[in-house]
């Protein structure tokens, strides 16, 4: 088995660009469809209806109905792994809208309970428990629609900081799956007991189209398109190389590989069905570029999942969800690169730098002066003159990119000594998350759009 | 692998049980009963006068009065919207509009505070019914 830096570049068939106006045409949709939930309140007499106590209350219970299920919808398209998306904002900037509109969408929704509850108790001359009780028992689809609240109540609790840091992960997640179920469940007492939707049938296509819209949108890329890769390809692993100790390699081979749309610097959730638990699937970056006949993943001993790595047997299946991350060539503004890479960051940026020619310049902060992950990798990129800066010595004081010695130099202006040119530079930064707050912060000087940042912490 | 087994088919479970719930599958409440024709019928000294039906947002209202002796003195709704929400605001709102109706003797009234598209309709049919018989 040979080293993928090793081999001839092959011809791996070119993505096109990510035009910019995907990520306009996203947003502008998303806009779009808050606008129109907003007029269908306003269609619907939601303004004239203010003037009253009860019916103001209620009126404004179905607006925040309105918009937070709109959201409710939107949140779940962020995490559908739609391509587009994926390559127009990146994975780790969606999974943290996705939080931000998910929490908004469920406060809305805890509004909308309140506030319809509140205003048919007022109309009604009824207390509010009573009132309950009737909407919950006899109004069309709202012993479904309470159960789908169940199931939002458990997602948001287990998600909110604290609780979720009690929870494995791999318990986390099958819980957030009843996201779904609770988002499914509220669509009929909308469509059967909303008054927006019970008397205009426009708002009620548009509903049925948003909800279908989304469900085939995350049936296409969560499931079927992962499982259509798998079969075509159908990865293997090729071996596995101690890289250092508590770092391996794992090299997998598969059919058509030239076929399968990735770059250099993107990263897959990998399952390897190696026995018990084999389901929990990981990300892992490819630590060299794509050549169409194989991959490389290099991972660091974080967890019960990347120790088993180490002891995977060749032939081993390997099941693969993405590519994801846009930390590729193509999100370039300028045709010259600077890598920012610490520890097991320098994953990403080497396969990177194996495809962004010559005039690069990486700057590689590790704990350690003689732990070189790569050596003959980072020697053969130098030969190829890219300007290799090692930072290594333990962290600096304050939060700072920089190792101690160096932590005299204010975290800019040691960045503007490293590479001068950084302006005529797109730059790329690697690595745990606050590394890589505290880089970006260092490069605040430099436009956004040359800044390309993705946080490893899952 | 068995946990997930088990959270699943619990998870079906309960969703099956409540989509059996009678709410959770007879969709929209359209508890619309067909409209009466319009008309006049008189029999002994009292006339009863059904008004034309007149569509709201939520369905169709329409109002049924009786005259003694050239004098108001009954209005009721056949007709109304009726199902979820639009039972309960109605349930109130027409025994409130037959009452004004026949305090004011005429389609000058109030309408009811969140029953808004009732009270239209309501009026609408009532003066129907008052035009026909000749109030």
């Amino acid at each position: 088995m040979t080293t993928a830096a090793a081999l001839p570049p092959t011809a791996v068939r070119a993505l096109p660009r990510t035009p910019t106006w995907w990520r306009d045409a996203t947003l502008g949709a998303a806009a779009a469809s808050l606008v129109f939930v907003v007029a269908l309140w306003l269609t619907g007499g939601g303004l004239s209806a203010l003037t009253g106590a009860g019916t103001g209350v209620t009126s404004l219970g179905r607006l925040a109905g309105l918009v937070g299920s709109d959201l409710l919808l939107i949140q779940v398209l962020l995490m559908a792994r739609v391509p587009i998306v994926e390559r127009s904002f990146g994975q780790d900037a969606l999974a943290r809208a996705h939080r931000v509109v998910g929490f908004t969408s469920f406060n809305l929704v805890l509004a909308h309970i309140l506030l319809v509850l509140v205003g048919y108790a007022a109309l009604d001359h009824r207390n509010i428990v009573s009132e309950t009780v009737n909407v919950v028992w006899t109004y069309p689809g709202m012993l479904l629609a309470t159960a789908g609240f169940a199931a939002l109540v458990m997602v948001v609790i287990t998600s909110v900081k604290a609780a979720r840091a009690q929870l494995r992960y791999e318990s986390w997640h099958l819980l957030h799956l009843y996201a779904y179920l609770g988002v499914g469940l509220a669509l009929p007492h909308q469509l059967w007991s909303g008054s927006d939707f019970v008397t205009n049938p426009l708002a009620r296509v548009f509903w049925w189209t948003a909800w279908g819209v989304t469900a085939a949108t995350v049936l296409a890329f969560r499931v079927g398109l992962p499982l259509l890769r798998n079969a075509r390809h159908h990865l293997v692993v090729d071996g596995v190389v101690t890289e250092a100790p508590g770092v391996v390699s794992v090299h997998l081979r598969g059919r058509d590989l030239h076929a399968l749309p990735v770059r250099a610097g993107q990263f897959f959730v990998f399952r390897f069905h190696d026995g018990q638990g084999w389901s929990r699937g990981n990300p892992y970056s490819l630590s060299s570029a794509p050549d169409g006949r194989t991959l490389r993943i290099t991972v660091k001993d974080l967890g019960d999942g990347s120790r088993r790595l180490a002891g995977l047997r060749p032939g081993t299946r390997a099941f693969l969800e993405g590519p994801y991350g846009r930390l590729t060539a193509d999100a370039r503004t300028k045709r010259k690169v600077a890598v920012l890479a610490a520890g097991i960051g320098i994953t990403p940026a080497l396969s990177l730098l194996q495809e962004t020619g010559d005039d690069a310049v990486l700057v590689y902060r590790t704990r350690k002066r003689d732990d070189p992950l790569f050596a003959d990798e980072l020697d053969a990129l130098q030969r190829k003159g890219i300007r290799l800066v090692r930072l290594a010595g333990p962290r600096a004081q304050r939060p700072s990119w920089l190792p101690k010695q160096a932590a005299h130099l204010s975290d800019a202006e040691a960045l503007h000594r490293l590479v001068p040119d950084l302006r005529e530079r797109d730059l790329f930064i690697c690595g745990g998350t606050d590394w890589v707050n505290a880089a970006e912060a260092a490069a605040k000087a430099l436009p956004k759009a040359q800044v390309h940042v993705e946080r490893f912490s899952w | 692998m068995k946990r997930i087994v088990l959270w699943f088919s619990s998870t079906a479970t309960a969703v099956v049980l409540l989509f059996s719930f009678h709410t959770s599958t007879q969709g929209a409440a359209a508890g619309v009963r067909n409209s009466a024709a319009a008309g006049v019928v008189t029999s002994g000294g009292t006339t009863t006068v059904t008004g034309t039906s007149a569509d709201t947002r939520y369905g169709p209202v329409q109002v049924r009065i009786t005259v003694s002796g050239g004098q108001l003195v009954s209005a009721t709704a056949i007709v109304y919207p009726t199902g979820g929400r639009d039972s309960e605001i109605n349930s109130y709102a027409i025994p409130v509009l037959d009452k004004e109706t026949v305090a004011a003797k005429s389609a000058s009234i109030d309408s009811v505070s969140g029953a808004t598209f009732t009270s239209q309709g309501y009026v609408q049919s009532l003066q129907s019914a008052l035009d026909q018989a000749h109030l």
